[in-house]
């Protein structure tokens, strides 16, 4: 009895020093860049493992912010993040329903070609999108970028939407139709309103993969007051990072801040969305 | 009255798929089957990107895989996508058994560590290879310069060194991706029953065994989904290696996908990238076709 209370105890320090190493290394680095980025410019170069710096300050975020187009880059970034999500959603929904639902042949086969496509490196598709868009004029706008989100996202949420229909009984849309809907009403008013938690889920997750997306804009948009901030901060690291590593420290810590502040709020969501796909049964 | 069998009312009924189905088949042809057939043609030319007239030739295969700087990239790859691939999963095994154990013994402090490892996992992937360009930074506000100057070790040469270089993209890789490998095997083993684990307390099995005879086999299926993912999201990297070395020094760290990029936008040469990327279409095709084996053997779908 005493030594499995022993056993435990030193079960629980082993347990609490693999928190302490992964907390160090995931958070560690993350530390030390928001350290840098409020330090003066006179602070930056001196060999010292200080993380609170002698005189903080937040000059460096309002230059990123004011002279460096950062805030237009978060718009842009906002902007095709919340398209390709709620695009990809309306267009995987309706096929996520008709995977889940309807009996027909090739549905299994169908499902896994699309599934499939996630393999299919965004490089790939945007090669032969440029020299398409090109020619149609449509390069360097961002209605046809989002449409490529969309595409991207697409696979995605069909599947996981796919895995949050099957949660819900048939026997719901059938007793809907019974009662007179069409199938196209049971599935807008009766299993759409059922999977709202799912749905979040799905938008949280492709809003927050759409966020970081950086081939399909970096192909696609050059015009700098176009740009989302995952490209936006690649030039501006080039200007900045031998001269003011602290402003870039600012910059880095504004592009992932929405995302990591979407996450924190909402990780319930997305824990459940990145399971729901892998693990079923 | 009735117009039961009338086949177009049957191909479009809604009870049928194909109306369903209409928008996410056009995404699909537009966005995916098309390009792809744009990069297999692409591939049998020898157009580029200053010229519109281009003349259709295998010159342009005979070309990229007779350059020695192919199999370098290739080398390289392979190196970042094993090393990646292993340490994440390891990494990510070894924080969800320890977070399941918290779970099970009702120890707090999970959601905590979760929330700062999945930090790394969902900022853009430009970002994680700013801050690793500056943790790595070998200037003196390198972190990691610090820490191991610190214990008394002088100055690495993260990014500059060829050979650190692709060191450094794989830690900063193995940062990014743990997350997600750690969310799949915590969820994995919370679906494990627990009265394996109570039927191997009372045989006698120490942690070890039962780490290796219960865990391990239980948690097969997830860990292969698991390499799947992690090796095609790998492979298609290149996000985060811009900012941090830009693919060199050198070409030490041009990965396959940047390499594909460089042709395209740097040589001009379409052809070649489209070769590259025919490239990158087969091992995505290959390992695709183990992942369909595995999740109907696994019967996912």
């Amino acid at each position: 009895m005493r030594s499995r209370t022993a056993q435990r105890r030193v079960g629980d320090a082993l347990t609490y020093l693999v928190f302490a190493a992964a907390l160090v290394f995931f958070g560690g680095p993350l530390l030390w860049v928001l350290s840098l980025s409020i330090r003066t410019q006179q602070e930056v170069f001196i060999t010292s493992l200080r993380v609170i710096p002698e005189s903080p300050t937040l000059e460096n975020y309002v230059e990123v912010l004011y002279s460096a187009q950062f805030s237009v880059f978060l718009i842009n970034s906002l902007k095709l993040s919340v398209a390709g999500s709620v695009g990809a959603i309306l267009v995987a929904a309706p096929a996520a329903y008709a995977f889940s639902r309807l009996d027909f042949r090739g549905n299994s086969a169908l499902l896994i070609s699309v599934l499939a496509l996630q393999m299919i490196s965004e490089l790939v598709i945007a090669i032969p999108l440029y020299r398409y868009f090109a020619r149609l004029n449509v390069l360097d706008s961002h209605f046809s970028t989002a449409m490529v989100y969309i595409a991207i996202l697409v696979p995605l949420a069909t599947w996981m939407l796919k895995g949050f229909f099957d949660g819900i009984p048939p026997a719901l849309d059938e007793a809907a139709m019974v009662d007179g809907c069409t199938r196209f009403g049971a599935f807008r008013r009766i299993v759409l309103p059922l999977i709202l938690p799912g749905l979040t889920s799905v938008f949280v997750l492709t809003a927050i993969l759409a966020w970081g997306q950086f081939i399909v804009p970096y192909i696609l948009l050059s015009e700098p007051s176009l740009l989302p901030i995952s490209v936006g901060i690649l030039n501006f690291q080039g200007n900045y990072a031998s001269t003011s590593p602290n402003v870039v420290a600012a910059g880095g810590i504004l592009a992932m801040l929405p995302a990591i502040a979407t996450f924190v709020i909402l990780q319930r969501f997305i824990v459940r969305a990145l399971t729901s796909g892998a693990i079923k049964g | 009255m009735t117009k039961k069998g009338f086949a177009p009312r049957e191909l479009i009924g809604e009870n049928r798929p194909t109306l369903w189905m209409a928008p996410l088949l056009a995404v699909v042809t537009l966005f995916y089957l098309y390009p792809a057939f744009e990069v297999l043609r692409f591939s049998v030319t020898n157009s580029s990107l200053l010229q519109a007239n281009y003349e259709y030739t295998l010159r342009t295969y005979a070309q990229v895989l007779g350059d020695p700087v192919l199999y370098k990239v290739i080398r390289t790859t392979a190196i970042f996508v094993l090393a990646s691939v292993v340490l994440q999963l390891a990494l990510g095994l070894l924080i969800a058994v320890a977070a399941n154990r918290a779970r099970r013994r009702r120890l707090p402090g999970i959601v905590f560590m979760r929330s700062v490892i999945l930090s790394a996992w969902v900022m853009p992937g430009v970002v994680i290879g700013i801050v690793w360009a500056i943790v790595l930074n070998e200037a003196s506000y390198g972190l990691i310069n610090l820490v191991l100057s610190a214990v008394g070790i002088g100055g690495v040469a993260w990014l500059s060194n060829p050979n650190t270089a692709l060191l450094s993209i794989i830690i900063a890789n193995v940062w990014r991706g743990t997350a997600f490998s750690m969310i799949l095997q915590y969820a994995g083993l919370q679906s494990i029953p627990d009265e394996l684990y109570e039927a191997a307390e009372v045989d006698g099995a120490n942690a070890l065994q039962t780490f290796w005879h219960i865990t391990i086999p239980q948690l097969r299926p997830i860990l292969m989904i698991n390499i799947i993912l992690i090796t095609i999201s790998t492979l298609n990297t290149f996000d985060m290696i811009l900012p941090l070395t830009g693919g060199g020094p050198g070409q030490a760290t041009e990965v396959l996908s940047l390499r594909t990029y460089n042709v395209i936008f740097g040589q001009f040469s379409l052809a070649g990238g489209a070769v590259l990327a025919v490239i990158m279409l087969a091992i995505s095709l290959v390992i695709t076709l183990f992942y369909r084996r595995l999740l109907r053997s696994e019967g996912v779908v």
